[in-house]
C-alpha cells in the first residue's frame, strides 16, 4: 500500500487537453446589483475530476448552471471543447441536489428519461440496463423512487445524468442529503464509475473530505461575489478508499489549507 | 384519506397495549370510526322515526323513514325500462351529467394548461374565470335554457359550466406548482416545451386535478338537476318535481336518497381512481 503511495505521480496524471475553459466569466443577479461571480477563470482538463468548494452563496451552484446552459452570464467566455457555451448540450450531464427523480416514473423510466426527451436517443446511448447494474440498481428498475433508499435514488440520479453517454458531469451538492456512512460510499461508488467512464466531472460540495476524496484538483471559491481563491492539487494515488485516504501525508496539509481559505472568509 | 383513520382504529387493540409505557401522557385511545358513523346512523333513523311517530309530524311536511324506504323501493323494484321507475330518469341526469362533465372539465384542463404556460393568457383570461366563479352560476341556467331550449342541451351546458371552473383553477394551480428543479432538469436534457408538460407538468399537476375533479363532479350533478327543474321531459329533476307537485314528499326524499347515494360513488370513484393514478401521492417528495 505504502509502496502504491509513493509510487511516482507524474504517471497516473496523463496531460490531457483542455476540455471546459472558462476565461473572465462574470455573472450578476438583481438587475445588476448583485454581483455572483466575479471574473473566474478556470480550465478542467479531459478526464480531470475537480471539487468545487466555497462557502454557502460564494456562486458555485451558479458556475455550474452555467456550465450546464441552464443560467446565462454577462460577460466572459465559456468554453467546452471547440463550442461556446449558449444553452444545454447533449455533451453535459447533470446530477441534482437530492436525486430529482420525478416520483411518477420507474427507476428505469427515470434513467431513460433523457433518451426519449430533447430530440430523441442519440448516437452512442449507454444501455440503460448496463447502467443500472453498474449503479447496482438492477433489481430495481421496475421500482418507484419512493421505494429506494436516498442513495439508491440518487445513483438512479447519476445513471440518468451518464445515459446521454455525455463528456461532462456536472453535480451540484449530490450527496448533501445523505447520511455520512451512505455518502461515504456513494463517494466509492462514484469514483469507481469515473475510473471506468473517463468522465470529466465537476462536483460542488461543502465538505472537504469529500473534495479531497474525489478530485484530482480542488476549488476554492471566496464568498460572494464569487471568484477562485485557490486550486490545489490532489495527488494521492487512486483507487483511493476512505481508510486509507486520511493516513496519507498529503491529507490533513490539504484539509487544513481548505478549511483555513473556507473559515479565513469567516463562514464554513 | 379516511382509510388509513379506519385500518389505524381497527388495529386499535395492538396498538394500545404495546407503548403503553413509551408515552407518558396517555394518547388518547383511537376511535373506530366507521361504528361511530354507523351508530350515529343508526340513532338518525331512530330519532326521525320516533318523532314523526309520537311529535305527530304530518306525513306530507316529514314522511316517516318507513315511507321514504316504500317509495324508494317501489321506484327501484321495476324493470329498468319502467317509465316510473328511477333507471330511466336516473340514466338521463346521469348521462347529461357526464357529458357536461367531460365537456366543462376538458375546456377546464385545456384553458388551465394554456394559461400556466403562458403568462399572456393568463392575464387575458384570469379575470373573466374569476368573473365568472364570482357570479351565481345556477341564476344563468334560465338563460341556458332560453338558449339551448328544453332538451339535454341546456343540461350538458349548466352541468359543464358548473364542472368547468373547479377544473380550471386546479389544473392552472398545480401546473404552476412544479418544483423549478425538475423544470431545470428538463432544460438540461433540451426537453421541448410539450415533453416538459405532458412528462413533468401533467403528472405533478395530477393530484389537483383530481381533487377539482372530485368538486367537479357534484357539481356536474347539481347543474344537471336544476336545469331539468326548469323544464326536461326525464331525470330526476323532473321525478322531484313531479312528486313535489302532488305532495309525494316521501318520493322526494327517495329521489334525494338517490342522488345522494350516487354523489357517494361518484365521489368514491374519483378517489379510487386518483389513488391508482396518483400512485406516488404524498411519497412523492422526500
Amino acid at each position: 500500500m505504502r509502496a502504491t503511495q509513493m509510487a511516482p505521480i507524474a504517471g497516473l496524471r496523463p496531460v490531457a487537453p483542455t476540455l471546459i475553459q472558462i476565461r473572465n466569466l462574470k455573472k450578476t443577479y438583481a438587475a445588476g446589483r448583485v454581483q455572483a461571480l466575479s471574473n473566474i477563470n478556470l480550465d478542467i482538463a479531459d478526464g480531470e475530476f475537480v471539487c468545487v468548494v466555497g462557502p454557502s452563496g460564494c456562486g458555485k451552484s451558479t458556475l455550474l448552471r452555467i456550465l450546464a446552459g441552464l443560467d446565462d452570464y454577462d460577460s466572459g467566455q465559456v468554453m467546452l471543447g471547440t463550442k461556446t457555451v449558449s444553452g444545454p448540450s447533449r455533451d453535459v450531464g447533470v446530477v441534482f441536489q437530492q436525486a430529482n427523480l420525478l416520483p411518477w416514473l420507474t427507476v428505469r423510466e427515470n434513467v431513460a428519461l433523457p433518451l426519449r426527451v430533447g430530440g430523441g436517443r442519440p448516437d452512442g446511448a449507454d444501455d440503460v440496463d448496463r447502467l443500472l447494474e453498474v449503479a447496482g440498481l438492477k433489481d430495481f428498475g421496475g421500482r418507484y423512487p419512493y421505494e429506494l433508499s436516498g442513495g439508491m435514488q440518487q445513483r438512479a440520479g447519476i445513471c440518468r445524468a451518464l445515459v446521454r453517454n455525455p463528456r461532462i458531469l456536472l453535480m451540484d451538492e449530490p450527496f448533501g442529503a445523505l447520511d455520512a456512512l451512505t455518502r461515504e460510499r456513494m463517494n466509492l461508488e462514484l469514483q469507481r464509475i469515473w475510473q471506468s467512464t473517463g468522465k470529466t466531472v465537476m462536483l460542488i460540495t461543502h465538505s472537504i473530505s469529500e473534495a479531497i476524496f474525489l478530485a484530482d484538483r480542488v476549488i476554492v471559491m471566496s464568498a460572494r461575489p464569487g471568484r477562485v481563491l485557490r486550486e490545489l492539487t490532489v495527488d494521492i494515488p487512486r483507487p483511493r478508499s476512505n481508510d486509507t485516504i486520511i493516513s496519507h501525508p498529503d491529507y490533513p496539509a490539504l484539509a487544513k489549507e481548505i478549511r483555513a481559505l473556507l473559515t479565513g472568509q469567516g463562514e464554513e | 384519506m379516511s382509510k388509513p383513520d379506519i385500518t389505524l382504529a381497527v388495529a386499535d387493540p395492538t396498538i394500545e397495549s404495546a407503548p403503553a409505557s413509551e408515552s407518558p401522557p396517555r394518547a388518547p385511545r383511537p376511535v373506530n370510526g366507521t361504528l361511530i358513523a354507523g351508530l350515529g346512523l343508526v340513532a338518525l333513523f331512530a330519532g326521525w322515526a320516533l318523532a314523526v311517530r309520537f311529535l305527530d309530524v304530518p306525513s306530507y311536511i316529514l314522511p316517516s323513514p318507513a315511507a321514504v324506504w316504500k317509495a324508494l323501493w317501489s321506484g327501484l323494484a321495476v324493470s329498468p325500462s319502467d317509465p316510473l321507475g328511477y333507471y330511466l330518469p336516473l340514466w338521463g341526469t346521469l348521462k347529461n351529467a357526464a357529458i357536461g362533465l367531460a365537456a366543462g372539465g376538458g375546456l377546464g384542463l385545456l384553458l388551465g394548461s394554456l394559461m400556466a404556460e403562458s403568462r399572456t393568457i393568463e392575464k387575458l383570461l384570469m379575470p373573466y374565470a374569476f368573473a365568472l366563479q364570482s357570479l351565481p352560476k345556477v341564476a344563468i341556467a334560465p338563460l341556458v335554457v332560453i338558449w339551448f331550449g328544453f332538451g339535454d342541451g341546456s343540461k350538458i351546458a349548466i352541468a359543464g359550466l358548473l364542472s368547468f371552473f373547479p377544473i380550471l383553477i386546479n389544473s392552472f394551480t398545480g401546473l404552476r406548482s412544479v418544483d423549478p428543479e425538475k423544470i431545470d432538469l428538463m432544460r438540461s436534457l433540451s426537453a421541448s416545451r410539450f415533453e416538459t408538460y405532458r412528462i413533468v407538468k401533467l403528472p405533478n399537476a395530477a393530484p389537483y386535478i383530481f381533487a377539482g375533479l372530485d368538486m367537479a363532479v357534484v357539481y356536474a350533478l347539481l347543474g344537471t338537476i336544476v336545469a331539468e327543474f326548469l323544464g326536461a321531459q326525464q331525470g330526476m329533476g323532473v321525478v322531484i318535481t313531479q312528486a313535489q307537485a302532488v305532495t309525494d314528499v316521501a318520493g322526494v326524499f327517495a329521489a334525494l336518497v338517490i342522488l345522494g347515494a350516487f354523489g357517494i360513488l361518484l365521489h368514491g370513484i374519483v378517489r379510487g381512481l386518483e389513488q391508482r393514478i396518483v400512485h406516488w401521492g404524498n411519497r412523492g417528495r422526500k
